[in-house]
């Protein structure tokens, strides 16, 4: 009898070697628990769904994609041990993660266990500036959404400007980015630049320090919690000073935490929201993750992570090896413009994204983002 | 000045949360010495049920926003305070006999227990309260906006902290834990049943921070499930500030770190509000060792 249980379990063990050995594995690295954990979570819905219809369709290479998710936790540390365990499964890539201080952890373990990194939501200048071969991101860059922030400013004739960041890598480095463009400008004068803490729920103290200064617009660079509070307690103190944010607030829930009479009128900067698309991919992406899930998806980053798949697996097919250094030399050099669900994908020497992606958005009365023209 | 008065009002409402919070804190440590840190889970599991029983029984609806949030309030103190008898059942009192530190290791687990089961059961997610059951009313009041719902959690949260003080000072059931908390055996002999006050103990205190955390939700409406951690942290500061084990300090450090705070951001930077709160908590242990209404208590020996 025991002969016969290892006999079983000998063969099963074959047969699941044989099994891995004819599948492509992708990891996905996310902050699955911890603050950013609805992010981490989404990310997972979207990859796996891609990797679902695209096995569907037979695969990469003649096999079937394998997505190996690892919880980063939002945290660097988790996120390095994180990227210790995904580098020693024979990945080909990884997608991931969201937060530049995450991901600057992890670039360095991936570069010398030579797989492939494409990011999703980590935003901040210096990620690509390192020199890393493998290392790609889908989102754009701080500076580039700094000019964006900037030149809205300038356009709506704002005089004096509040900047507010959280200290985080991401929301620090776009309001210095942001202050820097702006501060050559004569007519406009920065009377207020300070961090919040966040994962608080009180920021009358802050507010009420901001109001002092009677800015003509507050620039708030965090994430979209912190943003809908204060936007709810700015209301609630009487304050009309117009409000805007950066890419982390794009999230239906500032709305819900705000309440529409307060988010209304509120401005960001964003990648534009798959809604916006008029492409076919999109189009196609958001029928499909609504009949799987039972709603939009809520946040840019994780279809950005679905970008970072499937031009990783694009790579795969076209260079057709798991080769780290064919698919990083046709990512940089080869492809252009490929069709990806925010918009045409092309990458510099850098592995930076090109083209402008970031868009205006402002909130109306209903709550809704209307996409400024 | 208005600035001042302002950040005042602000410090003060923030202050009386901390200082409901902190009661928990203080209240077991008292009885017991040993510090509940899942104390600050049981607050966000008070939030999340508020929003539960809210939104599935639309109390407000039946009853109005008065009776129904009353109703609410009775029903997550009683609610968040059996899940504070039961955490002393599987988490501390097994380990009663135990060195202290192995009931330190058993409050972190279960913290870090109660913490990922509120993920777990609601998601990651930020959750969000209804936004119409409180007033919006803004009084404007000697050149400041104060709105309504502010002087209520002030209001709420004295009642409540007052309510406690005198139930612990005026009753037997409050003698037995006062003499529960100088010296335990001693009580056993005075016929007190020692289990007995502490689950009390862990049934008050826990009854308060769900409360404090309903209030948070009502009052803020926006929670998520790691908000204890930020909350609890600041409770149990200010449970130091005032005196650990002393329930008006409990009170006075909560308000006083609250106020700190908030004048802390005003002038210098909100930054370093967090920084210069527990700046403060160190300079008091270095001038006054017990906290602000803390006695120095002779040892056993």
């Amino acid at each position: 009898m025991k002969k016969l249980l290892y006999f079983a379990l000998a063969l099963s063990l074959m047969l699941g070697t044989a099994h891995t050995a004819q599948s492509a594995k992708i990891g996905l690295m996310g902050p699955m628990t911890g603050s950013w954990a609805s992010e981490g979570a989404e990310m997972k819905q979207v990859v796996d769904l891609l990797a679902e219809e695209l096995n569907a369709k037979g695969g990469v290479l003649g096999a079937k994609i394998e997505v190996v998710s690892e919880d980063d936790g939002g945290d660097p540390r988790t996120a390095a041990l994180a990227a210790q365990r995904l580098a020693t499964q024979g990945i080909t890539a990884v997608i991931g993660t969201y937060g530049s201080a995450v991901t600057e952890a992890t670039q360095n373990i991936y570069n010398e266990a030579k797989i492939i990194q494409i990011a999703n939501g980590s935003t901040a200048i210096r990620l690509s500036e390192k020199g890393l071969k493998y290392f790609f991101r889908t989102c754009p860059r701080d500076d580039e959404q700094a000019k964006v922030a900037a030149k809205t400013i300038e356009k709506l004739g704002v005089k004096k400007l509040a900047i507010l960041h959280d200290n985080s890598t991401y929301a620090k480095g776009l309001a210095d980015e942001t202050k820097t463009l702006l501060e050559g400008n004569k007519d406009l004068q920065i009377v207020f630049f300070d961090a919040l803490t966040p994962k608080e729920q009180d920021y009358t103290a802050i507010l009420t320090k901001l109001k002092e200064t009677k800015p003509d617009l507050v620039f708030f660079t965090g994430y979209y919690g912190e943003a809908g509070l204060l936007l709810k307690q700015k209301k609630e103190m009487n304050w009309a000073v117009p409000f805007m944010g950066g890419d982390a607030t794009n999230n239906p829930d500032l709305v819900k935490i705000a309440g529409s009479d307060a988010a209304a009128g509120f401005y960001f900067v964003s990648a534009p929201l798959p809604k916006d698309l008029p492409t076919e991919e999109a189009k196609a992406f958001l029928a499909a993750f609504n009949k799987k899930y039972g709603h939009p998806p809520n946040s840019i980053y994780p279809v950005l992570a679905g970008d970072g798949f499937r031009v990783v697996t694009y790579a795969m097919e076209q260079t057709k090896s798991t080769d780290p250094d064919k698919i990083a030399a046709y990512l940089h050099n080869e492809l252009k413009d490929f069709p990806g669900l925010t918009g045409k994908i092309s990458f510099n020497d850098k592995g930076d994204r090109v083209g402008e992606v970031y868009r205006v958005y402002k909130v109306n009365t209903e709550g809704q983002f209307i996409l400024e023209p | 000045m208005e600035q001042f008065f302002q950040q005042l009002t602000n410090g003060l409402a923030v202050g009386s949360i901390y200082a409901l919070i902190a009661l928990g804190y203080t209240m077991v440590y008292g009885v017991l010495k040993l510090i509940n840190f899942a104390h600050s889970d049981l607050f966000t599991i008070g939030a999340y049920l508020g929003l539960t029983l809210l939104t599935s029984l639309s109390l407000t609806d039946r009853l109005g926003p008065l009776w129904g949030v009353i109703l609410l309030a009775a029903m997550v103190m009683g609610f968040v305070a059996l899940a504070g008898a039961l955490l002393d059942r599987v988490a501390y009192r097994p380990l009663r006999e135990s060195p202290r530190l192995s009931a330190v290791v058993s409050a972190l687990g279960a913290s870090i227990f109660l913490q990922n089961t509120v993920m777990l059961i609601y998601g990651a997610r930020f959750q969000v309260y209804p936004t119409d059951i409180l007033p919006k009313t803004v009084l404007h009041l000697f050149g400041l906006d104060v709105p309504l719902v502010r002087i209520l959690v002030l209001f709420v949260s004295l009642v409540m902290m007052f309510g406690l003080y005198f139930f612990i000072q005026k009753t037997r059931i409050g003698t037995a834990i006062r003499a529960a908390a100088i010296d335990q055996g001693a009580a056993r002999l005075m016929g007190i049943d020692v289990n007995r006050v502490i689950l009390l103990v862990f049934m008050l205190g826990p009854a308060l921070g769900g409360a404090a955390g309903l209030m948070v939700g009502l009052y803020y409406g926006q929670i998520n499930f790691t908000m204890g951690w930020g909350y609890g942290l600041k409770a149990f500061t200010a449970a130091i500030l005032g005196g650990i084990g002393n329930i008006p300090g409990a009170m006075l450090g909560g308000v006083l770190l609250g106020v700190i705070e908030a004048m802390g951001a005003a002038y210098l930077s909100f930054a370093w509000k967090d920084a210069i709160a527990f700046l403060v908590l160190i300079l008091i242990l270095i001038v006054r060792p017990t906290g602000l209404l803390g006695e120095r208590v002779a040892e056993k020996v």
